[in-house]
């Protein structure tokens, strides 16, 4: 999938979804109580959990296509992966898993930086799974009034606000430039290409500016006087649902407290 | 009057002159079009009738005021006044098709319900209501067209300019938006104001044309007298409506007998053909009728 074929996915999903109709703050809780959990875990069992549960929520009951979810997830993994292989390799102390004798030096492999490199893989992936439930269940608007609600700067919350918007539409106009120069040879070739790249970077710039100016007039017709408000009217969050999330919560930390430790070799 | 301009002059600050004493009446329900080439000053007169722009010389009057450019002045002039921009990427800015037509009444300090009342209403007028909840990017440029005519809709004006409603629409949107335009006027008494290079769709939806050439007024009136005038609409770059073309043509060149109005909608042009055929070729002079079509 092209890249901007995944961020007009994922923003299409946030708006689609079964889950998109309840609370963004039960939401939210729930995303980032579990990432907080998650990353100070410090064995494999309580990642797993918590990969499994948002992984089932998301593919049951938000109805999120499993191989977009897979899309999503291949290129981090495989991050994580490379990064983790070397923690693995390279990182640890105390007792050797094995030795290797090479000319100039004794390459050792330790057993807690296996442990380690293991942890962290999972842990990489449960968070990840925590941001995609948010990020794929909780439209941007949702997150914004959110934001609001929770005393987030104006400034920072309109800014991302507008931002968010125009993305959309340079994106097109970007990929409208691109594919008019493709029609007139602009990238047969490496040299070509990368002044083709230029112009549009150039260009769009520009159009930036102009976009900027038009919208603040478009704004002002309408009555701006540099305080966007919007309106709200989100779902309350229901007390069963976030009473439910801070029993998972405590159920987890003492999970993590029961499993610390545990080694994988 | 609604609009009175006096001698409006506007010059840029890069030094075009864009508009040269341009002095014009509007009156309240009228539906007037307002035509001109590329760069004749069009979309500079209508910015400046909700006071986007002020003029460098000369008055605007609404309702007999001069118009102010006060903060508060300028905030009831727009809620009376509303503006839909020709490309509505430029106007919708909000991540949701409700949150940006919901901007308009919350900056004029309507309680939320009020405001979503008004929403509702705006966006069942121009029939978007399935898309409510949408963003901006999900919908087409007719659907976002719309969506912006509701945004304005929504601050409840009592005159709506537009500039270029039916441009890059494809004809079954056009027509949609033509006649969502008319109900607003006939039921709603709301005054409209566009600027269209559309000639073919003047007739059909303005009962005043007003025509801009480099930034001075070339001709005002009906569209019928001006679209008549052929010689003034061929020296300000414009052309006919393609039915009134036809009559031309067929005046001119086949002395066909044909009122000094032209006929511009496909109903005029009916009747007049029905009239023609009922009063018979035999009325034409003799010479002619060898020339013309019907004589076999």
């Amino acid at each position: 999938m092209a890249h901007s074929d995944i961020y007009a996915h994922i923003d299409r999903s946030a708006y689609t979804n079964l889950l998109a109709k309840n609370s963004p703050i039960t939401k939210g809780f729930f995303a980032l109580s579990a990432l907080i959990i998650s990353v100070s875990s410090q064995s494999i069992i309580v990642p797993i959990i918590i990969f499994t549960i948002t992984t089932v929520l998301l593919l049951r009951f938000a109805k999120i296509k499993a191989h977009f979810y897979l899309d999503l997830l291949i290129y981090p993994t495989a991050m994580a992966a490379l990064s983790c292989l070397f923690i693995a390799l390279f990182f640890g102390y105390g007792q050797a898993l094995t030795q290797i004798n090479l000319p100039w030096f004794t390459w050792t492999i330790f057993k807690n930086g296996i442990t380690m490199s293991v942890n962290t893989f999972f842990r990489v992936e449960s968070a990840l799974s925590c941001l995609y439930f948010l990020v794929l269940t909780t439209s941007i608007t949702d997150i914004f009034i959110t934001l609001r609600r929770f005393k987030v700067p104006r400034v920072v919350v309109e800014l991302s606000l507008l931002i968010y918007r125009y993305i959309f539409v340079l994106l097109e106009i970007s990929v409208k430039m691109n594919t008019a120069q493709k029609l007139r040879l602009g990238n047969s070739g490496l040299i070509k290409r990368m002044r083709s790249v230029a112009l549009v970077a150039g260009n769009l710039f520009i159009r930036t500016l102009e976009q900027g100016e038009r919208t603040f007039v478009a704004m002002n017709a309408r009555g701006y006087d540099g305080n966007i408000r919007v309106l709200e009217d989100l779902p309350k969050p229901k007390k069963a649902a976030i009473f439910g999330i801070v029993l998972f919560d405590i159920i987890l930390a003492i999970a993590i407290f029961l499993t610390t430790n545990i080694g994988v070799v | 009057m609604l609009f009175k301009l006096e001698n409006l002059s506007h010059r840029y600050s890069d030094g075009t002159l864009a508009l040269k004493e341009i002095s014009l009446n509007f009156a309240k329900g009228d539906r007037i079009a307002l035509l001109g080439t590329n760069g004749s000053g069009k979309t500079t007169l209508l910015n400046h009738l909700n006071g986007i722009l002020k003029p460098t010389s000369g008055k605007i009057y609404f309702e007999d005021k001069p118009l102010e450019y006060d903060a508060k002045s300028l905030l009831s002039l727009r809620k009376r006044v509303g503006f839909v921009f020709q490309d509505p990427n430029d106007q919708l800015f909000a991540s949701t098709v409700k949150q940006d037509v919901a901007f308009g009444p919350l900056n004029l300090g309507y309680a939320p319900d009020h405001v979503k009342k008004l929403v509702d209403d705006a966006l069942k007028t121009v029939g978007m209501t399935e898309f409510t909840e949408k963003p901006p990017h999900f919908l087409s440029l007719g659907q976002k067209k719309r969506v912006a005519l509701a945004g304005v809709l929504a601050m409840q004006p009592e005159v709506i300019i537009m500039d270029e409603p039916t441009a890059n629409l494809d004809p079954r949107a056009i027509s949609e938006i033509l006649h969502l335009l008319l109900h607003l006027n006939t039921e709603n008494g709301i005054t409209l104001l566009l600027a269209t290079h559309d000639v073919d769709m003047v007739p059909m939806f303005a009962n005043k044309m007003v025509i801009l050439d480099k930034g001075r007024v070339a001709s005002e009136g009906t569209p019928k007298e001006s679209f008549s005038n052929t010689e003034l609409i061929r020296k300000v770059n414009l052309r006919s409506p393609r039915i009134a073309h036809l009559f031309e043509v067929l005046k001119k060149e086949d002395n066909l007998p044909i009122d000094e109005l032209l006929p511009l909608t496909i109903s005029e042009a009916r009747k007049e053909i029905l009239e023609l055929l009922n009063s018979g070729i035999n009325s034409m002079p003799e010479g002619d009728k060898r020339k013309t079509a019907y004589t076999r």
